[in-house]
């Protein structure tokens, strides 16, 4: 691997044998991926990663900027596949079931694997037709009042009930950022997924609303499995049980958030949250 | 401040005068670029304005006629068909030569006979048949007057040029019926329902009118589906290959070619080979989407473009298929940007002529058409058609006909900036 070389010297950063330190296996496993490489054209983004991720856990990838981060999350729901070039190779099962088998269609596994993006994406339309569209087009709710019923869990799940209850007409899109933020995730729960990726989900919101955030995200771990990107190394400490540092392309380490944090076992993790580099 | 801020400090002082005069002189480039084409716009409106408002207005001589019962009616039976074969013109003349007894001559008779359009005579059985009543009474009627009558009241003829060619007595009739009040300018509604005539006073838009009405309608009912449809398979489901690559070359170079040769296409393919009608707004409509289609579709996909990529992963997140993140999310906020490209394709369209002379539209046909089946002409060749015409009152006909061509252009295109306003960018 000439090509990927320190930012330093010459000597290559990662060689051929190199392995990802600490566990990537877990006792029963929600999701595994195993030697996944992703080409965006020719050009490689991600090699030979292999993670497991728990069920019921908040499982938080770091590293620094074009690592791979957010390759690795849309590799989980085959977001990857809209992206023109883009080609992943190496096996991800969610619960024992290859999600890129030929025959798999990806609309039922994203109805399982949602995803919460970086900038707040609401529809243009209604608050409460924002989180009636999934449970709509899957056919989950047909009558209004179970629809009203989905709209209201979601968004008291979120944390957003109290905000919005007498303005569920009004578009999502008139809402502030860390608002519109929680009205995407409860877009995303009210299908009741069983994974949710979230690609920084808190990288437009101010400190209060990412506060808001971060105690959802803790709440919502009791019901389901969440993967979240972030830049913030504070946060990921806060909510996570486990961490995964990525750099270059690679997964370098991974382990229990407080062991990744207090006793790094690889140099380039240490660097990094140490400040170092990133 | 430090040696080399001074300097810094100093150095930008001295180049904002430069950098100032430099953005003075774009801008007044930019304002007298402006200026120019406005007043271009301005000169070509007065122009066309100047020549064309009087042709709202025709000129009509008031008249006592008897409905004769004598000539209308000898039998007394009032059955219609005869009543419409009634000898009018001979009612229409009659208080002519009351007024005028000096003249007795048959060639003078003849030429006072033409003060009146040979519409008037129609418009008086027209009142016979819808009113049989009227036989035996006198009416104090409004009738139609000859276009060189219309033209002389209107002053755009003067008197020594009248009299040159049309004779002293001419002038003379008229300044007696102007005397007596029997002169009087109209709304001309006729201009706005009639066809064509090869008589000016006689002559309307109403057939040119309708007939790009039908052809609209053809194109707006074939170009903005298959546009738009095209588009979307184009920009969403199209897989990106050398094959629709090379579409989309041939598509913009369709949006380049000229519009004559859809004209000859139209030509060779839909009459000559399916045997439509010619001079039909069918056939029109049909070669007009040919010309339309590339604009609509370029509008089209550009409006899809526009849509944001986080429209579409977040409906794809929750699971939404490619079709319904299309037809959901992208086509509503992308529908706008549609419609706009859609009326400026049709706009086009509108005042397109090339491709209709080639298919025949620019016959000379009297009657409004009723169907798109129907030979018809078109705005745009009504113009083209009279501005070849050399009777003096055509002239205003030309331009009158234009100023309606562009009243419907640029309500539409103001249409299409209304609701590029209305929607612009709702997320
Ligand atoms: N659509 C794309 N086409 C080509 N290359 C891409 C594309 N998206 C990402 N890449 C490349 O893949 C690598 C990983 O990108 P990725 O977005 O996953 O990084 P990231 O870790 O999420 O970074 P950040 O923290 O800045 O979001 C980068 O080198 C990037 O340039
Ligand atoms: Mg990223």
């Amino acid at each position: 691997m000439s090509e990927m070389q320190s930012a330093s010297g010459d000597a290559p950063l990662f060689d051929q044998s190199f392995q990802t330190t600490g566990q990537i296996h877990v006792d029963c496993p929600r999701m595994t991926a195993s030697r996944v490489d992703v080409y965006y054209g020719d050009k490689q983004a991600i090699y030979d990663v292999s993670l497991d991720i728990a069920r019921n856990e908040v499982i938080a990838m770091i590293g620094p900027s074009g690592c791979g981060k957010s390759t690795f999350l849309r590799c989980l729901n085959r977001m990857n596949d809209t992206i023109a070039g883009c080609r992943v190779s190496g096996t991800i099962k969610l619960d024992q079931q290859d999600i890129y088998d030929k025959r798999l269609d990806v609309v039922p596994l994203r109805a399982r694997v949602g995803m919460v993006f970086q900038k707040p994406n609401p529809f243009p339309k209604s608050i409460y037709d924002n989180v009636a569209y999934g449970p709509r087009i899957h056919g989950l709710a047909r009558k209004g009042d179970e629809l009203d019923e989905v709209v209201e869990t979601s968004l008291r799940r979120a944390g957003l009930w109290v905000e919005v209850k007498d303005r569920l007409t009004s578009p999502g899109t008139g809402l502030s950022g860390g608002q519109q933020q929680r009205l995407c995730i409860a877009r995303t729960i009210a299908v009741s997924p069983e994974v949710i990726l979230m690609d920084e989900p808190c990288s437009a919101l101010d400190p209060i609303a990412t506060a808001r955030v971060e105690e959802l995200l803790v709440e919502l771990q009791k019901n389901y499995t969440i993967a979240v990107v972030t830049h913030s190394m504070q946060q990921a400490a806060r909510i996570s049980q486990r961490t995964a540092y990525f750099h270059l392309g690679r997964l370098v380490e991974v382990g229990e958030t407080t062991q990744i944090f207090t006793n790094p076992q690889h140099k380039l993790t240490e660097d990094y949250i140490t400040g170092r580099f990133g | 401040m430090n040696e080399r801020q001074q300097v810094v400090y100093a150095t930008v002082q001295a180049s904002l005068k430069r950098r100032y005069a430099r953005e003075r002189r774009f801008r007044t480039l930019g304002l007298s670029a402006i200026i120019l084409g406005l007043s271009f716009v301005l000169l070509l409106f007065a122009d066309i304005i100047s020549k064309g408002y009087s042709a709202f207005v025709q000129t009509h001589i008031t008249l006592p006629v008897y409905f004769d019962p004598q000539v209308i009616d000898p039998s007394g039976q009032r059955d219609p068909a005869k009543l419409a074969r009634a000898n009018y013109r001979k009612l229409v003349r009659a208080p002519l030569r009351a007024l005028f007894p000096e003249v007795q001559s048959r060639r003078e008779k003849r030429q006072l006979y033409r003060l009146l359009s040979t519409g008037a005579a129609y418009q008086v059985q027209a009142m016979v048949l819808a009113d049989p009543g009227l036989i035996g009474q006198t009416r104090q009627l409004a009738l139609l007057a000859d276009d060189d009558v219309d033209m002389i009241n209107k002053g755009h003829i003067d008197q020594a040029s009248v009299e040159e060619r049309f004779g002293t007595a001419y002038w003379g009739w008229l300044q007696q019926l102007k005397q007596q009040d029997r002169l009087h300018t109209r709304w001309n509604s006729g201009f706005f329902t009639s066809g064509d005539s090869r008589e000016p006073e006689l002559a309307g838009i109403g057939g040119a009118m309708t007939g790009s009405l039908y052809t609209l309608l053809v194109t707006l009912l074939l170009s903005c589906p298959i546009g738009i449809a095209a588009a979307i398979y184009l920009e969403e489901f199209a897989p990106r290959n050398r094959f629709t690559d090379l579409i989309e070359v041939n598509i913009n170079n369709l949006a380049a070619v000229p519009s004559i040769v859809f004209g000859l296409l139209g030509l060779a393919i839909f009459i000559n080979l399916f045997g439509l009608p010619r001079s039909a707004p069918l056939v029109g409509g049909l070669v007009l989407t040919l010309m339309t289609l590339p604009t609509v579709i370029i509008a089209s996909r550009a409006a899809l473009q526009a849509v944001p990529p986080s429209i579409r992963e977040a409906a794809l997140g929750i699971g939404a298929s490619h079709m319904q993140t299309v037809f959901h999310h992208v086509l509503p906020l992308a529908l706008p940007g549609m419609l706009t490209g859609t009326i400026i394709g049709m706009a086009q369209a509108l005042g397109e002529t090339a491709p209709l002379l080639m298919i025949g539209m620019v016959a000379f046909i009297v009657d409004v058409p009723n169907s798109p089946l129907d030979p018809s002409s078109a705005l745009p060749v009504q113009v083209y058609l009279w501005a070849d015409s050399p009777e003096r009152a055509f002239v205003e006909r030309t331009s009158a006909a234009i100023m309606v061509l562009l009243a419907f252009l640029i309500s539409m295109n103001a249409c299409a900036v209304a609701l590029r306003r209305r929607f612009e960018r709702r997320w």
